[in-house]
């Protein structure tokens, strides 16, 4: 079976963007918006510097994470291993975008110009598609070139009139293309002919763009580039250190605050509601977070009006997961609030349960953002809901009884654990900035959401005639850290994964390639 | 797409010479009469260096096409004051009062006379980009033409954006207006300063990443790690303006420190002029009576004339010469008897015994033992002995080459690096030999399509060349051009191209100030402005934009609005690249890297209808000629060739007829014929309809004609090194005769006519005259601000291409103050924020980019940027070198140009919320 595959011969590559320029023609791509481009990296530091061309793109995986989230399953994989986007299912959530650890996707929800106000051009107008507004877009490895090419007998890589367009027009014959399994084609010649590497190869993607840096030889493994990795962290420009994801604004947090909060607080009245307290009017509050929440997500969608598409792909996407929960929690939270009943208040604290680890999950699947990947992130975002829940709670009722209180307690101090435990565990394992910016808010968090709480609560043990006075003021600290805390890990320090490359090129042959780089970072990934 | 099956596509081909290092041929593909994309022309992978790709300026011009800023109409200045703070008022007129406006001013010119009360033209006109519009304006050369005297000698940024010591002294030595190395065969290149990533052309690019992927290795010698230096096995950051002391050091390690057998030798003694014996005053000691420089012949021990059959010259010993005479300045002639003397080559030996690397090191910031390692790698992959078959003759073969780059090869400092590098190639045999030191193209001398034909023996067993003549006689003392380039650059020739190699800038400074006994400065009557934007691409930009201001009358071609054209009194809207027809010569061998295996020529067509008010600039030419009653001499200068290709050969004539105005049409389908002829001598006569369909004709050129050396070996010439004696007795003539009228401003000029060159402190020189001009502590600068071409924007002229900005971004540097990120973190400065650098002149703020691929003394600011009308770049806020560096005399050499580079200071004034 045919694998296509993109070879970026790193020693050739003098970043002209010339293929980003060809690529930007071919595919009508609005201004800002780049399928392929070519970053420039430094490696060391003066005066043993070294300076590296990286073209990137959609690297059509083998096991493509943007494909896994999708949740309309507007992303699809061919035969050939091309990773494709139907502009008319995609729902424009940009899941995809977040998941995707080569920061390859776009999503634009109008035409912008180049000009601006000045004027379309009419290229502009004519080479419009309307069908690309609101929805993922990428290289698509020119499948319409290769797929007419095929047709009439032609080879892509070869031809180019069947040849990725960046390929054609590339100046320095850095880029090829070709079929991979194909043990006699070009592509396959030159991976044999020369040492390679596959970008973030660590997270098992499988990704099809091979860059090819030294000249292979005989020289033992254990030789080869003994500096590998040896220098991450060096400075990097041109787009190659991770910057601030875009892609998921303040609504999609206002879904993670509304989701968490409402499922938190139905458990938390369900439970309640064992020891006899009342479901109402907290199923309401519930309801009212997760529905508000629902709807503030709605509206960043690039497509609303195919919102149901969201539910398609529940074999692998927790947000079709999350979705297909979402209206048997809310009937459940209805039922709960309508007749009152502990049963039914429990099967709504269940299934809010299930929507917050879908949520958690789904935050986890944003692999193209290294501090949402780190697996503790789904135990913190459930433990938060949970204790924003019970906050909510006690700030809802004033006149809660210890059990409340200390369940509210209790988890706090599992979250601050969990805390701890995910930012321990991030230490170099996502960008300097990611960890800095974490950094940055975590005395606010803790002493918002775990000193102030335990200091109002005892506070209000020792000053019952202010308690409460105290206690929702407790709650209210335990659920505003939550929300806080989200609004951070998604809008504050989700910095993206970046690029890094493993090796730098030789820059004569037989001299050997030198240290890579992961701009950005300071440990290894 | 919107349309997903085009009625109506097609494949325009077309070329692009937006840069030097073009041209290059390409396909525009067209759908229902929309261009949508730039592609490579496939067609011409064969013949084409690089396979018939053009780089990512190309693909700006669709956007050029359709940019919603174009000047779409004639135009006319409403306001009468001119300055940066007018509005020009421009309102819309037709093309017949614009043209007509326009002739009439003409015709008064030439009631009044051709030249003004001075002696200079009052007609002057200025291009751009190292001659690269002259592919764009079709026949308006022959509208010149038949004009007579144009000052074109007011630069945009000639002699300090050039390479302009390469220029001048390679067009000597080697016939070599550009230099590169012979990249296909190539082994081991040292670059000072030179980009070839970026300014290299497709060509340029190409041919190195083989190179590199083959087993080549190139040495980036340069303060900055540019993206050339990026892409080279190692980078040496030396000291900015050092780099003479660089190569002197390496000369003195092959002539001091290695035995002589490991040079080239048979080179030396046959091929250059090392063995002739110099004389007391500096000359060559000359046979009596045929007056041909003499030798130390080993058979006969004595001297006899250099050409003398047979003979085994010697480079080194004291040589006792019988009777010879010494042919100083203005025809003097010294007589000697029992002359002890030396060979020129001892002279080298001897000036460069104090030029060691240990000596080099403190200067340039470089470790000796760095200089002495590449100066032995350079030697070693030199092959000194080998040979190589090209086409069946049997050559040398010299892989290795020295390439010199901008600010490294004009100014005060640039002979120096072109004689050491050329004294470098002869040393190893290296000079316009396989897989060496080649030049690419000649632009002063004669004839201007073959630099073989130019290579004609002196007397003096030299190439010949067309040097401006400076004895009493012949000297031109009234300068015919602002710049007086032909009275000041005995060098420069008198070439269509040597106004333009003048001291450009002398145009412009004399504007303000008369040097003494020196015709009264005079404003041309009426400037033509084409392609080049001189208010933001020449240096002292303020003054060149207040100078421009008080031009009397002054004609843009103007694509969009710009800083220059904001002073003009017409804008004349012409059919952009995509849009112009035009037939150029291609292929053979051109600017840098453009070496190809075939010759011919390409079709510049319209892809696509240009918007209604926009005309074809041969179109405007032909009107021009017909409104100033020019039109004969206009079309004679066509059938000349004035348009690129004479119309009339030995087998065909296609020749207009010169008493009527042609069409655009006509007038190509002539040349296309025309051209065809030439290439079939006459066989085959296609049309414009061939070129139009085709894109391109070529026809094959032997690989021989890369190297100047079979031209040399066949008659017997040498190459004019080491030793400098013509020069030295032009320049001592030159100053006899500027001394002669009470001239004395030129005498720091006049000393750089050394026979060999000596080191000065060129650093110093910028310090000094920063100093001495502007009364300041250079303490108070500490840092040096150079400047850096970018592929991307390179001599396009496309800032206000979008596109071009938005990929332009991804190469860091782009848009502001390149910085050490060590010296930026002792001075609190981050990345991103907003620092101003002061020259001695002017102050800029822009952003800091930290790169560690910087010296810690040094700034860096790439590109042309600082505009103020043109749209949407100036939205960029980019600083700009341009405004900082001051027009001085005391920084132009002898050739007359300067380097861009200046002493700056740092202030962090914000970091950006």
């Amino acid at each position: 079976m045919t694998r296509w595959a993109l070879v970026a011969d790193l020693r050739a590559c003098v970043g002209c963007q010339t293929c980003t320029a060809s690529c930007k023609q071919t595919n009508a791509t609005a201004p800002d918006v780049q399928w392929r481009r070519v970053l420039d990296f430094e490696t060391g530091s003066f005066p043993d510097v070294g300076r590296v061309f990286v073209p990137v793109g959609c690297m059509h995986c083998e096991q493509p994470p943007c494909m896994e989230v999708c949740p309309s399953t507007a992303t699809g994989q061919r035969d050939d291993g091309i990773i494709t986007i139907d502009y008319d299912l995609c729902i424009g959530c940009a899941y995809c975008a977040v998941a995707c650890p080569y920061q390859a996707r776009y999503k634009i929800t109008k035409p912008p110009l180049a000009y601006g106000k000045d004027g379309k051009m009419r290229v502009e107008e004519y080479c419009e598609d309307p069908a690309r507004f609101g929805v993922a877009q990428k290289c698509t490895f020119c499948l319409d070139r290769i797929d007419s090419g095929l047709a009439t007998g032609l080879t892509p890589g070869i031809d180019p009139a069947a040849t990725p367009a960046c390929v054609n027009s590339c100046i320095s014959g850095a880029l090829h293309f070709g079929d991979r399994n194909d043990p006699d084609s070009n592509v396959s010649a030159l991976l044999r002919e020369n040492h390679h590497f596959g970008m973030h190869e660590e997270m098992a993607t499988g990704p099809g763009i091979f860059y090819l840096w030294e000249k292979a030889h005989d020289k033992p493994d254990s030789d080869i580039n003994p500096q590998k990795l040896a220098s991450r962290g060096v400075g990097g420009v041109g787009g190659a250190a991770p910057w601030l994801q875009q892609h998921w604004d303040w609504r999609v947090t206002a879904n993670f605050i509304g989701g968490g909060t409402g499922t938190g607080l139905m458990a938390a009245a369900a439970i309640a509601s064992l020891f006899g307290a009342t479901v109402m009017p907290f199923a309401v509050f519930a309801l009212v977070f997760v529905l508000a929440g629902l709807a503030m997500v709605l509206t960043e969608l690039g497509r609303p009006f195919r919102s149901m598409n969201v539910i398609f792909h529940p074999q692998t996407s927790w947000m079709s997961r999350e979705a297909l929960l979402a209206g048997p929690l809310c009937i459940a939270m209805v039922a709960a609030a309508w007749f009152d009943i502990s049963l039914l208040a429990l099967l709504a604290g269940l299934i809010g349960l299930g929507f917050l680890y879908c949520q958690a999950r789904m935050l986890h699947g944003g692999k193209g953002i290294p501090i949402w990947r780190e697996n503790m992130s789904v135990s913190l975002i459930v433990s938060t809901g949970l204790v924003e829940g019970t906050g909510a709670m006690v700030l809802i009722s004033a006149s809660m009884g210890a059990g409340v209180l200390g369940a509210m307690l209790v988890l706090i101090l599992v979250r601050a654990w969990i805390w701890h435990s995910y930012r321990h565990n991030l230490a170099g394992n996502a960008p300097d900035r990611s960890i800095a910016v974490l950094g940055q808010y975590s005395t606010a968090f803790t002493v918002i959401g775990t000193i102030l709480p335990f200091v109002l609560v005892i506070g209000g043990l020792m000053l019952p005639e202010i308690s409460h006075i105290l206690y929702p003021l407790a709650g209210l600290g335990a659920l505003l850290s939550g929300w806080l805390l989200k609004y951070v890990m998604i809008n504050r320090a989700a910095y993206t994964q970046g690029y890094a490359i493993e090796h730098s090129p030789e820059r004569s042959a037989g001299s050997g390639g030198g240290a890579g780089a992961a701009p950005g970072w300071n440990g290894a990934i | 797409m919107g349309n997903d099956s085009p009625t109506n596509s097609r494949h325009v081909a077309t070329y692009c010479y937006q840069c030097v290092a073009g041209p290059d041929l390409l396909t525009v593909k067209v759908e229902d009469e929309v261009a949508t994309q730039v592609e490579p022309n496939f067609a011409a992978e064969k013949v084409h260096p690089a396979s018939g790709k053009v780089c990512v300026k190309a693909y700006g011009l669709i956007q050029k096409t359709y940019n919603p800023h174009r000047v779409k109409t004639p135009m006319k200045r409403t306001n009468p004051n001119k300055g940066k703070d007018q509005d020009p008022g421009f309102v819309a007129i037709s093309w017949d009062e614009a043209l007509d406006t326009i002739a009439d001013r003409m015709k008064k010119i030439r009631e009044d006379g051709l030249r003004d009360e001075s002696g200079y033209p009052r007609l002057a006109a200025s291009f751009g980009g190292g001659g690269t519009p002259t592919s764009y304006m079709g026949t308006f050369p022959a509208f010149l033409g038949a004009w007579g005297p144009t000052d074109m000698g007011f630069g945009s940024g000639q002699g300090v954006k050039c390479y302009h010591s390469e220029h001048l002294y390679g067009e000597l030595w080697h016939r070599a207006f550009t230099v590169c190395p012979d990249t296909p065969l190539s082994e081991y290149i040292i670059s000072f300063g030179a980009n070839v990533e970026a300014s290299g052309g497709v060509c340029g690019v190409k041919r190195h990443a083989d190179a590199r992927i083959r087993g080549a290795k190139r040495v980036q010698v340069e303060p900055h790690l540019s993206i050339t230096g990026a892409c080279s096995e190692e980078w040496v950051p030396i000291k900015p303006k050092t780099d003479a002391a660089f190569l002197f050091a390496m000369i003195h390690i092959l002539l001091h420190e290695h035995p002589r057998e490991k040079l080239d030798l048979e080179f030396i003694k046959h091929r250059t002029t090392s063995p002739y014996l110099i004389g007391n005053f500096g000359f060559f000691m000359r046979d009596p009576e045929s007056r041909k420089p003499l030798v130390w012949d080993a058979n006969t021990n004595k001297a006899v004339a250099f050409d003398t059959p047979g003979i085994d010259p010697v480079l080194e010993s004291a040589f006792l010469v019988e009777k010879a005479v010494e042919e100083d300045a203005d025809g003097k002639v010294w007589e000697h008897f029992d002359q002890r003397c030396f060979s020129s080559f001892e002279k080298l030996v001897a000036k460069f015994k104090q030029y060691t690397p240990l000596w080099a090191s403190e200067i340039c910031g470089v470790p000796a033992e760095t200089i002495r390692r590449i100066t032995i790698e350079y030697l070693q992959h030199a092959r000194v002995g080998e040979t190589i078959e090209i086409e069946g003759r049997v050559l040398p073969l010299r892989p290795v080459a020295i390439m010199l780059g901008k600010t490294v090869n004009n100014g005060w400092g640039g002979f120096d690096c072109c004689w050491a590098r050329t004294m470098l190639a002869c040393l190893i045999g290296g000079l316009e030999v396989p897989g060496g030191t080649l030049g690419t193209t000649v632009r002063l001398n004669r004839p201007a399509n073959s630099r073989q034909a130019s290579v004609i023996s002196t007397r003096d067993g030299i190439m010949d060349y067309p040097m401006n003549p400076t004895d009493e006689e012949n000297w031109v003392s009234r300068p015919e051009v602002r710049n007086a380039n032909r009275t000041l650059v005995p060098l420069v020739a008198n070439s269509p191209w040597s106004q333009a190699l003048g001291p450009t800038h002398i145009a412009w400074m004399m504007q303000d100030q008369t040097p003494q006994n020196w015709p009264k400065p005079t404003m041309p009557a009426l400037w033509f402005v084409y392609r080049t934007n001189p208010v933001i691409s020449f240096w002292d930009t303020d003054s060149i934009a207040k100078t421009i201001s008080r031009f009397p009358f002054t004609v843009c071609f103007s694509y969009t609005h710009d800083e220059t054209n904001h002073m003009a009194d017409i804008l004349l809207p012409e059919c952009t690249d995509l849009e112009g027809l035009q037939l150029m010569r291609i292929g053979g061998t051109k600017y840098v890297e453009q070496f190809w295996k075939h010759q011919g020529f390409a079709l510049r067509q319209p892809v696509v209808k240009a918007p209604e008010g926009t005309r074809d600039m041969s179109w405007i030419a032909t009107e021009l000629a017909r409104r100033t009653d020019l039109l004969e001499a206009y079309n004679k200068a066509i059938n000349r060739g004035a348009a690129g290709v004479s119309l009339s050969g030995e087998n065909f004539d296609f020749n207009l007829d010169e008493t009527k105005a042609h069409s655009v049409e006509e007038i190509w389908d002539a040349s296309c014929k025309a051209a065809s002829a030439e290439l079939t001598n006459g066989e085959e006569t296609q049309g414009l309809d061939y070129f139009r369909e085709h894109g391109y004709r070529m026809t094959p050129m032997s690989q021989l004609d890369w190297y100047l050396y079979p031209s040399l070996e066949d008659q017997n010439i040498r190459f004019e090194l080491p030793y400098q004696e013509r020069l030295h007795r032009h320049g001592k003539e030159l100053a006899n005769r500027l001394h002669s009228r009470g001239i004395s401003w030129w005498d720091h000029q006049l000393e750089e006519y050394d026979p060999l060159p000596e080191w000065k402190d060129y650093p110093g020189i910028w310090e000094q005259a920063l100093e001495k001009n502007f009364k300041i502590d250079i303490n108070d600068f500490p840092f040096w601000l150079l400047t850096s071409r970018s592929m991307q924007y390179a001599w396009g002229g496309n800032a206000d291409i979008q596109m071009i900005r938005e990929v332009s971004r991804n190469i860091g540097g782009h848009g502001g103050v390149v910085m050490n990120s060590g010296k930026a973190a002792e001075m609190g400065i981050q990345d991103g924020d907003l620092v101003e650098i002061s020259s001695p002149l002017a102050s800029t703020q822009g952003m800091a980019i930290l790169r560690q691929g910087i010296r810690p003394d040094t700034l860096l600011m790439i590109g042309q940027f600082g505009h103020w009308a043109t749209p949407l770049a100036k939205t960029f806020n980019a600083p700009s070198i341009n405004k900082l560096v001051p027009m001085l005399l005391d920084l132009t050499d002898s050739s007359g140009s300067s380097s861009d580079l200046v002493k700056v200071s740092v202030k962090h004034i914000r970091t950006p919320s």
